[in-house]
């Protein structure tokens, strides 16, 4: 076992304590100030008063846009996530490869990751733009198009753009969880596969796959957590606009809470992204806890 | 010299070889022949409004525009007429006329027209030609006398011959998008810098060839023409790529006998060039248009890749409105949260992975369902304990939020760390009566430096790039950190481009130079991490 | 409680005794806001024709000394409420919001310490976004009004006059459009989250409509919003505004404008200087907002405020005096125009507009549009939902959705 030994049986609560300190008041307690406003009522001016059961939840659900938000949220999330996972994958096969100047393209890959959000969001909100956005300008000068596109003709296109730019920023994260996976696969599986004859989809699916399956898991689960609960992205191309059409989950209840003043459905709203993480963190926490057996 | 079955198989490729590049050759000059370049102008508009047809206006535009088509050899007259009933009931009629030439030319007759020019097409254009010919050449020069030699017991020389033509083979066919490319790009950058009254070197040149064009060496109203010049590549420029890379495939099997290793490898690079320059696009389009003047970034007739002029000035312009300041509050927003998160995260770390207690479950627990609540959704309960706690609009209280809901990453990665090293050292320690403290600082922590870096940078990192709660919670500018702080110039009086993105620069390129340090333990972190958590 | 009494005593004494050192000298704290620039050199420089505002206010008003700050937008409302928890307000400040000092009490009536004749010069609009319970609580300083921008090239060539009616400026939009063969739009709409409820304003105020009736009370689904929202619409559905006007902020329309992309714009008056900074060579001029047939022309206001802090000086009444003739010196057209034109604002007196109106002739255009100029009623509770609501509703009109049910909506939930 890995384990050292420890005087008292209180030790390992010591130093555990300061982190639990630092989240309990940082990130539990806001948690418990949301649930409390969630079922309480909120004056306009953002006053606190009495329980008022669930009827914060029924104006958060009864609020019109609340069907196209969830459509949007669930769209948002899978397309981003499992994009991103696949193309992840594929860049992560390709990188995996020995080749000339390796170490460059791969500092390279790291820049979507390590930019802030809301910086490269700007930037492609403006590369974008119909009228002088450098999408266009670039093209022109190419002579790949003649004439300037509008390349957010509609609003579902600009919500294609959006998730676009979420996978773009993504992609670096996948791809790292799954080069870590493929480096840690033995070369000899693959040796035995090629003296049996296997062909290259063959030696994907039966080695490959499966040996970077908890790679793949731990990167999905968290991404599905991260983009979830992206904000910057929408909140700088769109703002939601048209009449929250664009909105996620998480964008159209800081709408909510702050243009719309509405702090009480808001926070509704708040409690219902949990229940759905909650789902989420429940796999999560059942996938590692097995594994926590397996060790 | 005996013919083993194996040197009729390679005399078999060669010849196969040779086929495809005479014939991908011959199709390549029938190509370059045929029209591929259209140059065409509307040279004269005519927009008569209140005209009817047949009235004397319309007479006196319709003669007009039939005088300025005569100076054009084989232009056309085109009309249009826009009839309308208005809101008070009156009838209004537009007129349009219209003059309109076009210039088809094949490559030679461009090769020709723009000799002297130096410009990149005319360039292009040369060397695509001139790979394409000496690849040949030498090509053959390689073949000579070693028709039926196995390819992998060929000598230095021809060896040597077929690579490069290999390699010439390969520029001939990166020449054809080029071409495509340099052709609207030229012109379009001339016909500004004409119209914009530099009229210098290669631009007069250019203006030469075009009169030749479009005048048959007589002359005619140029700047008209220049105005109004359209610019089309035809369909057999384009198909000179499927020729020139049959070409290459030849030539690559005169190389190497084989195909397949060579066109994988170059889907390998072909791929990871694409992507590289994908990646960096927005990064470019940051870099450029930091430095452009703020009438340049929004004009909206650009024709340039980069900035006409490098406003350097932006630098000292936005460190005026506070940039300094800003990036100032990063730097110590993220240096804090990064200490107080390891300083809190490196015990608990150490407690999971060489500990076992009761409730570790749980804490893990605890632990991964804080990584559930991102503070987007918690912003509303945030910014009220902030008020409670006296710490809102102050760069402390984002510093603690900020190392709070970094615990969860950085317990992770920590503990996968400490995991992966081996325990035995500090077990002999602590044997030894050295206490666990020590075990930890003494023995542990050296080991685990780089992951122990590996989470610091991550956690300065994501601290460095957090936007949502600093925007909420700050509100005195002094405060604010530079995610936040660069709003100003999108959102003040008008959208700043340069200046949004020449501070955005700013804010990247320290954090993209962290995560380059880091990029090789990632991998290795990400595997301790995450597999074996 | 002996103690108390005398340390009051000794307090009052000292108090008398250093108003009676300043009999003669009043000093007044003052606060001005730096809109640009050159505030500062205005106020305490030599931007002023080389003197500056403090020094000729003090040279001419012999016995008022001024301890005048400029203090940056950022700033002031911190500034402000610090100096009030530490009773230390200013005698006048310059602001943009009042309705919380005068509420609170802080706060002194205009009538006390303005004369009649200035009072009369305010335009009476403004004037009257000052009012609570029947009193005038603060004077505007300046404003900032909208006006169509049309582009004076472009309409000679089409052949075209400015329109003034809803009906005419479809025409002019059609033959903008039929003439340039959409390379231009002819009109700017701009229905983004970020200033959607102007876009409102603008359409619905020139249909006799607006956010409130008569009484004050929101009034959102009226017959002429609906129609004026409908008409808005219609604009965008036949193809002759901007393409994106859920996404298109007012800058995006400016930027079209200046580079001659969009022949009309309904922008604010600084947008000559701002398209000028982007080397524009669009020469623009200014007409009142078209309105619909029947109606007359409104346009939107934004204005800053002058107000006077209540203190316990000893002579009021002179205190009083000393503000008044700050005020009578602020507004005199020799120091006031030269302000508000190199601030790039409006008036907010009639003797202003006079003088500018001397000096440029195509300032008279101002004239109509700011006695036509109405204000969003930011002073209601709701503002906020109201704003957010009807930008939604627009923004779901563009979509296709009924303007009558999203207004029927929105109401209803105001009035819930």
């Amino acid at each position: 076992m890995n384990n050292i030994l420890v005087r008292h049986k209180w030790e390992p609560y010591l130093w555990i304590l300061p982190s639990i300190l630092l989240m309990a008041v940082f990130v539990v307690f806001p948690i418990g100030i949301v649930f409390k406003i969630a079922f309480s009522e909120v004056s306009k001016s953002g006053m606190v008063g009495g329980f008022v059961g669930l009827r914060n939840f029924v104006d958060a659900v009864n609020e019109p846009a609340f069907g196209t938000v969830m459509v949007n949220t669930f769209l948002w999330v899978v397309s981003v996530v499992g994009l991103s996972t696949l193309l992840g994958f594929i860049i992560a096969m390709l990188f995996n490869q020995p080749f000339r100047g390796r170490k460059l393209a791969r500092s390279i890959l790291v820049f979507p990751w390590a930019a802030s959000l809301v910086i490269q969001a700007s930037i492609w909100n403006y590369i974008i733009k119909f009228e002088y956005g450098n999408l266009n300008n670039v093209l022109l000068n190419l002579g790949i198009i003649r004439e300037a596109i509008n390349w957010r003709a509609s609003y579902q296109i600009e919500f294609i753009w959006e998730c676009g730019v979420g996978i773009f920023v993504t992609i670096p994260f996948v791809t790292f969880c799954v080069l870590s996976g493929l480096q840690s696969i033995d070369a000899a599986y693959y040796e035995a596969a090629t003296v049996d004859g296997a062909g290259f989809w063959k030696k994907l699916s039966m080695i490959t796959i499966p040996l970077v399956k908890p790679s793949l898991t731990v990167s999905t689960v968290l991404n599905i957590i991260y983009v979830f609960n992206s904000f910057p992205i929408i909140y700088t191309i769109t703002k939601g606009a048209p009449a929250n059409k664009t909105d996620t989950l998480v964008t159209y209840l800081y709408m909510l809470a702050f243009y719309d003043n509405k702090k009480g459905p808001a926070t509704a709203l708040s409690v219902i992204g949990f229940a759905i993480l909650c789902v989420a963190a429940g796999a999560y926490m059942m996938l590692t806890m097995r594994k926590e057996d397996e060790l | 010299m005996s013919h083993s079955p194996k040197n009729e198989a390679a005399a078999l490729k060669n010849r196969i070889g040779l086929i495809v590049c005479a014939a991908a050759l011959a199709l390549t000059v029938i190509l370059l022949s045929l029209p591929m370049f259209e140059l065409s102008a509307s040279v004269y508009t005519k927009r008569s409004p209140n005209t009817f047809v047949g009235d004397e206006k319309y007479a006196a535009a319709l003669a007009e525009a039939e005088a300025v088509a005569a100076g054009y050899p084989g232009a056309s007259i085109e009309e249009a007429v826009t009839e309308r009933v208005n809101s008070k009931g009156e009838t209004t009629s537009l007129v349009v006329f219209s003059v309109m030439q076009s210039v088809r030319a094949n490559a030679w007759r461009m090769l020709a027209a723009l000799s002297g020019t130096g410009i990149a097409f005319w360039l292009a254009l040369v060397i695509m030609l001139g790979c394409a010919v000496l690849a040949a050449l030498l090509a053959a020069a390689g073949m000579r006398g070693t028709m039926a030699m196995e390819h992998r017991s060929l000598t230095p020389t021809p060896r040597a011959l077929r690579t490069a033509a290999c390699w010439l083979g390969l520029i001939a066919l990166l020449c054809v998008p080029v071409l495509g490319m340099t052709f609207n790009y030229n012109f379009s950058r001339q016909i500004k810098l004409m119209t914009g009254g530099f009229e210098t070197g290669n631009v007069s040149g250019v203006r030469l060839a075009l009169e030749g064009l479009f005048f048959g060496g007589g002359t005619g109203d140029t700047d008209a023409l220049l105005g109004a010049l359209r610019i089309h590549t035809l369909w057999p420029l384009w198909a000179l790529i499927p020729v020139l890379f049959a070409f290459l495939l030849g030539l690559i099997l005169l190389r190497n006998g084989e195909l397949k290793p060579a066109l994988a490898r170059g889907a390998l690079y072909a791929a990871v060039i694409v992507l590289c320059v994908l990646i960096l696009y927005p990064f470019y389009v940051m870099l450029i248009t930091g430095f452009r003047s703020n009438a340049e970034a929004t004009d909206m007739h650009f024709l340039h890749m980069m900035p006409t002029e490098w406003i350097w000035s932006n630098l000292p312009a936005i460190i005026d409105r506070g940039v300094l300041r800003f990036l100032g509050n990063s730097i110590l927003l993220s240096a804090g949260a990064t200490l107080i998160a390891m300083l809190c995260g490196i015990p608990a770390a150490y407690a999971m992975a060489r500990m076992n207690f009761k409730g570790k479950k749980a804490f893990l627990g605890f632990v991964i369902m804080s990584q559930m609540f991102a503070p987007v959704v918690l912003l509303v309960g945030i910014s009220q304990l902030m008020i409670n706690i006296h710490l809102n609009d102050t760069i402390w209280g984002l510093m603690l939020i900020n190392a709070a809901f970094n615990q969860a990453f950085a317990i992770w990665l920590l503990r996968g760390t400490f995991v992966s090293i081996s325990s035995e050292m500090e077990q002999a320690a602590c044997i030894d009566g050295c206490n666990t403290v020590s075990a930890l600082i003494r023995i542990l922590l050296p080991m685990a430096a780089p992951g122990i870096v590996t989470t610091l940078i991550f956690v300065f990192i994501n601290a460095w790039n957090e936007y949502t709660i600093s925007t909420v919670l700050i509100s005195t500018p002094a405060n604010k950190p530079i995610t936040v702080g660069i709003t100003q110039f999108s959102s003040f009086n008008m959208i700043e481009w340069n200046y949004l993105f020449a501070s955005a620069l700013l804010a990247t390129i320290p954090v993209v130079i962290l995560f380059m340090c880091i990029e090789k333990h990632l991998v290795s972190g990400l595997t301790s991490g995450g597999v074996k958590g | 409680m002996k103690k108390l009494t005398a340390l009051l005593l000794a307090v009052m004494m000292l108090l008398s005794l250093s108003s009676v050192a300043l009999a003669e000298d009043i000093t007044l704290d003052v606060i001005i806001c730096q809109y640009g620039p050159n505030t500062n050199d205005w106020f305490l420089g030599t931007g002023m024709n080389g003197t500056n505002f403090v020094d000729k206010f003090e040279a001419e008003n012999p016995g008022v000394k001024l301890n005048l700050e400029v203090v940056s937008w950022n700033d002031v409302y911190t500034e402000v409420s610090t100096r009030i928890s530490n009773n230390n307000a200013p005698d006048i400040l310059n602001i943009d919001v009042f309705a919380n000092y005068a509420n609170e009490g802080l706060l002194m009536p205009v009538k006390d310490y303005c004369p009649e004749e200035l009072f009369n010069d305010f335009f009476p609009s403004f004037i009257d976004q000052s009012v609570i319970d029947g009193t005038v609580w603060a004077v505007p300083d300046l404003a900032s009004a909208r006006a169509l921008y049309y582009n004076v090239d472009m309409f000679e060539e089409v052949g075209i006059e400015v329109p003034t009616t809803w009906a005419e400026l479809e025409d002019a939009c059609q033959a903008i459009l039929d003439y340039y063969g959409g390379d231009i739009y002819p009109w700017g709409i701009d229905m983004t989250t970020d200033e959607g409820q102007a876009a409102f304003s603008y359409y619905t105020w020139n249909n006799g409509g607006g956010f409130v009736d008569e009484n004050g009370e929101w009034a959102l689904n009226s017959a002429k919003n609906v129609e004026a929202i409908e008409y808005a619409i219609g604009l965008v559905n036949k193809g002759f505004t901007n393409p994106n006007p859920a996404t298109q902020t007012r800058y995006d329309l400016q930027d079209m404008f200046g580079a001659g992309k969009l022949a009309m714009v309904i922008a604010p008056n600084s947008l000559p200087t701002y398209i000028q900074e982007k080397e524009s060579k669009v020469n623009c001029a200014t007409a009142p907002i078209p309105h619909n047939e029947g109606c007359t022309s409104a346009s939107q206001g934004v204005m800053d405020r002058i107000m006077a802090f209540k203190d316990d000086s000893a002579d009021q009444a002179a205190r009083n005096e000393a503000i008044g003739k700050f005020l009578t010196f602020f507004y005199d057209p020799e120091n006031y125009v030269g302000w508000v034109s190199m601030e790039g604002f409006l008036p907010a007196v009639n003797s202003a507009v006079a003088s500018l109106v001397e000096a440029d002739p195509s300032f008279s255009a101002w004239l109509d549009v700011l006695a036509g100029c109405q204000f969003y009623p930011t002073a209601k509770a709701e503002w906020d939902q109201v704003k957010q609501g009807v930008i939604r509703a627009e923004q779901n009109a563009l979509t296709g959705s009924s303007v009558q049910e999203q207004l029927d909506a929105l109401q209803a939930e105001l009035t819930k």
